[in-house]
């Protein structure tokens, strides 16, 4: 070491160059790393869901025509999710919105609206709620698992389905 | 002045250990190369209890702990990632490190025993 300039320099003066390489390079390192990985803060996603009938004979084809609208939700890990889902049913026909584990969600469920509306339970934590024709719900969570999970009617299966990509 | 030494393994073990829990706790890209700096922090740890060309290694985590320093930074203001209480605590736990680096330095090549 002490025939390479490294044993002539003082400690100060090593240290402060060590230092200036270290938090240069840091800095440059880090903005790349910023610009590649591309993440947002968490922020609050907001979502309208709806159930669709798709045209064609359920008996002929043996399978439930109801699908969801959209059915796909995409956000970045650590995002706060609303979902406001309806049921446009032409006829008097229930829907769940369920969720795959490890997900669970907070729900407002609301009644039918042309009665009215207004609030007809309210659920903490749980993995699924019913809803009538023209009822309406708010549904909320934090995307805290990366990867993608389901979500789906437990009545349509398997064709109302739909997929949360968390991005992580 | 021995302490300074030992005092340096322990908080690159405990900094190793949280970026192993960081990279654990948290998926995804940015998250992983936590596993590597914490694995640097202990290689490193093994290399300073050793005392294995110590002017050399000593300077050198100083400045590796400068450099994540400065890249945690970088990307927080950049992005908002890594703004949470492990990171902070690390972060806090590293800046001690880097003052106890500078002392074991200074001791270091002044000939003291450390």
């Amino acid at each position: 070491m002490t025939g390479s300039g490294f044993g002539k320099l003082s400690t100060a003066r090593l240290l402060m160059v060590a230092a200036i390489i270290a938090i240069v390079s840091g800095a440059s390192v880090g903005l790349g790393i910023g610009y590649v990985i591309h993440y947002d803060a968490p922020t609050t996603r907001t979502f309208y869901l709806f159930d669709r009938s798709l045209p064609f004979n359920e008996t002929l084809f043996k399978i439930p025509h109801d699908t969801f609208v959209p059915d796909t939700i995409t956000v970045n890990k650590g995002d706060h999710v609303v979902i406001h889902f309806a049921d446009i049913e032409s006829t008097p026909e229930g829907h769940t919105f369920t969720m795959d584990p490890p997900y669970t969600f907070d729900a407002v469920v609301y009644k039918d609206v042309t009665q009215g509306g207004g609030v007809a339970g309210t659920f903490t934590n749980v993995p699924g709620v019913i809803l009538g024709q023209s009822q309406t719900a708010t549904i909320s969570f934090t995307a805290n698992w990366a990867g993608t999970f389901r979500y789906f009617c437990e009545i349509h299966q398997p064709t109302m389905t739909g997929y949360l990509v968390v991005i992580g | 002045m021995k302490y300074l030494r030992w005092s340096a393994v322990a908080l690159l073990l405990v900094i190793g250990i949280l970026d192993f829990y960081y990279g654990n706790s948290f998926a995804g890209f940015y998250e992983n190369l936590w596993y590597v700096m914490g694995g640097i922090y202990i290689f490193a740890a093994l290399v300073i209890a050793a005392n294995i060309e110590p002017h050399f290694s000593q300077l050198t985590v100083f400045a590796y702990t400068l450099f994540l320093w400065s890249v945690w930074a970088t990307v927080a203001l950049e992005t908002g990632t890594g703004l949470d209480v492990v990171a902070y605590a690390d972060k806090a736990i590293e800046a001690i490190l880097a003052v106890n680096m500078v002392l074991l330095f200074r001791n270091s090549r002044a000939g003291l025993i450390v």
